[in-house]
């Protein structure tokens, strides 16, 4: 049995990463088609070379920061108030809105602003990006924080109330540390919806937030380009450095 | 209690402006009348009536078979190896990002990927020729098939990341104890663990179905276009049909369905989302 | 860890927040402008120019609706002009400030959708037709030879109700734009009949799969067939016998714009010839600027993709504004042919 689960687990993984691999392999291909004419740096030059998808990677790291810390934080924050008595509305709309189509989501969202507005001479730009990537990513840190939760035993902040800290105490010095890899997860999770996005993100960009997988969907629409599989092969590596990273800061 | 009032605040601010607000929005569009672009009064229902046309409720029918269908398989490939996760002895956390990893590039790039591989001079065909398994290129893209495929790749790990976390805190005695028993593996497998499993089963599946149902970028790509889920019909009264108050009657009547599928499911689990 | 995140986060929003220079937003369809284009006007005028891009008329509509987007100049498709302008979207054009409209073709100087040019100055256009691999024999020559079981899973149409519907209209010798039921049920059972034979419905990403060889004919935008003719040279483009539509974007300054002087000044920029050269030579599209055309190499200018003969031109049909209710049912039945 131990060995038939090995053997599916590799037709799994191979399953999963293939088709990603294959890609990446022909970002390093020096003709755009699909036929192998040779190595070649050419598609990844020509990333550092337009400011469009340039512009867009800022864009899109600067929405994904604000929106993780944020919906990290507030995350955090609702799970354990949820943790200490649940509040079956909070967690029915937050599995709601987990379930929301994204163009739902997108429109009513466009259409809030624009009703805020009205009275409010604001416009549309990065901040509403980040409002939005806030809004529907605060359930998947909610969720992912209140799993580690439930491992940890009430009985400890009792403990430590017993021996005189306060509430805020006890939660900062004790709940807090436990639950550190739940969180550090939760803003993982919550970093790569915030970077993935598009539905949504393109429907309330405004001047000055074009965000990287609005300028793919772009050059993906005008038809393939090796261009994309170099960005994608990039963002990968980026990322997968960025899990290492963080399993580090978890063991250390 | 005061700590907890406080800490809740973010979150009930949260529900009352970018839930409860937008959603607001949402159904008051889906009793106005259309204009050129967006809505404007006198207030009807008529977005409702048109809901009932057969044109649409076959579309919704559809789109449920094709969910549930990704559900399905979905549930088949992330079992065992969810179960092969849990089982490692070592590597565990690398097995898990490795199932997470492909999700860090953006989701158009993964649907391209397939587009790549599959179309008639993709990868996939240009192998089977090579060896000679075929002469003319299979018509792989374009088709239900690919649109499924394109699913159950997409939400793979919303599947295997749940039933991971309840095998993961299965008690391994109990499996020691079936052994013990005389039970064989498989015996053990569909008769102790499938059955402890079950809290992360659900979730999985919620988690899978519920945004299969609203896809429409993958039918839109992979599947070429030539069907209609309710995905691509709310996103084609948005866009193209320009026609917001239907968009918007369809978004909340898929809610509706979405919610009420929840509450069926949350009455019958006690803990579900583990 | 975290806090350095913050700290790159707050500096790149500072970042974008303080510029000194006037600001001018732009919003345009993807792929619509020469890389140089920008800057150099940037340079010129001492302004910072924000420049972005959409995917579609209705994506750029949905913001813009409220008159408070933000944007000053859009580029919308000239059928939707009326519209935007009878929603007091649009601030009338200045001509006093705009000299090199003087540029423009003479076939855009008094176009059917607007006149006096009051709303919109006409920016690129171009049509659709059918683009098919020279291995064809015959080749393609009109819209009925799309329905040719010959070409069973290797032909594709548009993602588009309108230039797919006005595809099988045109089959059938009625109006692009035509609002009868009873036509436009016609058309329906046209599509319909032609669904078993169609690879796919899908727009610009077909390129590939036409360089490719994977699809052999294929319903197309102009522009798009000349970048795949531009890579494979055993590919042709055909404007159809029985008619076709013609799309012309303008550049349309809206009315919540506060610096209507400076976008007059950019688009009076777009109009010089050597700039709308640069721009069509970079994105392979047709200008409608005629001394820019002048500009251009001969073989450019007599790509007949691109600038069709006078001939050829004369059986072009520019799409009108559709009144709500065909609107709704023309989308009724465009989710019948795809739920068919």
């Amino acid at each position: 049995m131990k060995r038939w689960l090995a053997a599916y687990a590799v037709a799994f993984y191979a399953f999963l990463h293939l088709p990603l691999l294959t890609l990446a392999l022909f970002s390093f291909n020096s003709s755009r088609f699909t036929r192998w004419e040779g190595l070649s740096l050419t598609w990844y030059a020509a990333i550092f070379r337009d400011p469009q998808i340039l512009e867009g990677a800022w864009n899109s790291i600067v929405i994904a920061l604000w929106a993780t810390a944020l919906a990290t934080v507030l995350g955090t924050l609702c799970a354990y108030g949820l943790w200490k008595r649940n509040s079956r509305t909070l967690t029915g709309a937050l599995y709601l809105s987990l379930v929301t189509p994204e163009i739902v989501t997108g429109v009513s969202l466009l259409a809030l602003f624009q009703f805020a507005f009205r009275w409010l001479h604001w416009q549309l730009g990065l901040y509403t990006v980040v409002i939005a990537h806030v809004a529907f990513s605060l359930a998947y840190v909610v969720i992912v924080v209140s799993a580690r939760l439930r491992t940890v035993s009430p009985a400890l902040e009792e403990a430590a109330m017993d021996l005189g800290a306060t509430p805020l105490q006890a939660f900062w010095y004790v709940t807090l540390p436990a639950l550190a890899p739940g969180i550090l997860a939760a803003a993982l999770l919550a970093l790569t919806v915030s970077f993935d996005d598009y539905v949504i993100t393109s429907m309330v960009a405004g001047v000055d937030s074009e965000t990287l997988p609005m300028v793919i969907y772009a050059m993906a629409r005008r038809g393939a380009s090796p261009v994309i599989n170099a960005i994608s092969a990039l963002i990968t590596v980026v990322f997968g450095a960025l899990i290492l990273i963080s399993e580090r800061v978890r063991k250390t | 209690m005061k700590l907890r009032t406080s800490f809740l605040l973010p979150a009930w601010l949260w529900l009352a402006l970018l839930f409860l607000a937008p959603f607001a929005i949402v159904l008051a569009y889906s009793f106005l009348t259309r204009v050129y672009v967006g809505v404007a009064p006198p207030w009807t229902a008529e977005s409702y009536q048109r809901l009932f046309d057969p044109l649409y409720l076959v579309i919704l029918a559809r789109s449920f078979a094709i969910a549930l269908a990704a559900t399905a398989l979905c549930l088949v490939f992330a079992f065992p190896a969810a179960l092969f996760i849990s089982r490692a002895a070592r590597f565990k956390t690398l097995y898990l990002q490795l199932v997470m990893l492909p999700f860090w590039t953006s989701f158009l790039v993964r649907t391209y990927a397939w587009i790549f591989l599959l179309r008639d001079t993709g990868l996939v065909n240009t192998v089977l020729q090579a060896l000679g398994l075929i002469h003319a290129p299979l018509p792989l893209l374009y088709n239900d098939g690919a649109v499924l495929l394109g699913l159950v790749y997409g939400y793979l790990p919303f599947m295997v990341l749940p039933i991971y976390a309840t095998l993961e805190r299965l008690d391994p005695s109990l499996v020691e104890a079936a052994a013990d028993l005389g039970a064989r593996p498989l015996a053990t497998l569909f008769r102790v663990v499938v059955p402890l499993a079950r809290p992360g089963i659900v979730a999985g599946s919620i988690l899978v179905f519920i945004p299969c149902l609203g896809a429409y970028l993958t039918p839109d790509l992979l599947g070429g276009g030539r069907t209609v889920l309710v995905g691509n019909l709310v996103q084609n009264q948005f866009t193209t049909a320009r026609d917001w108050p239907f968009g918007a009657a369809v978004s909340i009547a898929l809610m509706l369905i979405v919610t009420l599928l929840l509450i069926a499911f949350l009455r019958r689990e006690s803990e579900p989302l583990a | 860890m975290n806090r350095r995140y913050f700290i790159l986060g707050a500096a790149g929003l500072t970042a974008c927040v303080r510029d000194p220079r006037p600001r001018l937003n732009v919003y345009n369809w993807s792929s619509y402008i020469a890389p140089e284009t920008v800057p150099a006007f940037e340079r010129e005028c001492g302004v910072r120019v924000r420049y972005a891009t959409y995917e579609s008329n209705e994506e750029m509509l949905a913001k813009v609706v409220t008159g408070n987007s933000g944007w000053d100049i859009v580029f919308p498709t000239h059928n939707r002009l009326a519209p935007m302008r009878a929603n007091g979207l649009i601030a009338p054009l200045q001509h006093g400030l705009l000299p090199n409209l003087n540029h423009l073709d003479p076939r855009f100087r008094a176009p059917s959708w607007d006149p006096a040019l009051s709303n919109g100055v006409p920016y690129m256009w171009n049509g659709t037709g059918i683009v098919y691999n020279r291995s064809l024999s015959p080749p393609p020559a009109r819209w009925a030879d799309l329905w040719s079981p010959a070409l069973k899973g290797r032909l594709t149409m548009l993602d588009d109700p309108e230039d797919m519907l006005g595809a099988c209209l045109k089959k059938l010798s009625l109006g692009f734009s035509a609002t009868a039921p009873a036509d436009l049920r016609r058309a329906e059972r046209e599509a319909i009949a032609q669904k078993p034979l169609l690879r796919a419905y899908i727009n610009a990403e077909v390129r590939d799969q036409l360089v490719a060889g994977d699809v052999l004919a294929a319903q197309l935008w102009s522009t798009t067939a000349q970048q795949a003719i531009d890579s494979a040279p055993q590919l042709a483009f055909v404007y159809p016998a029985e008619g076709f539509p013609f799309y012309c974007d303008c550049a349309v300054i809206l009315r919540e714009s506060r610096r209507v002087e400076l976008a007059h000044r950019f688009l009076d920029y777009l109009l010089r010839p050597a700039v709308s050269a640069q721009i069509v030579t970079a994105t392979r599209t047709a200008t409608a600027n005629a001394a820019a055309v002048a500009l251009l190499p001969d073989a450019v200018r007599r790509t007949e993709t691109l600038y069709p003969p006078p001939e050829v031109f004369a059986r072009g049909e520019w799409p009108q504004t559709l009144d709500p209710a065909t609107q709704r049912l023309r989308d009724r039945i465009w989710t019948e042919i795809k739920s068919a």
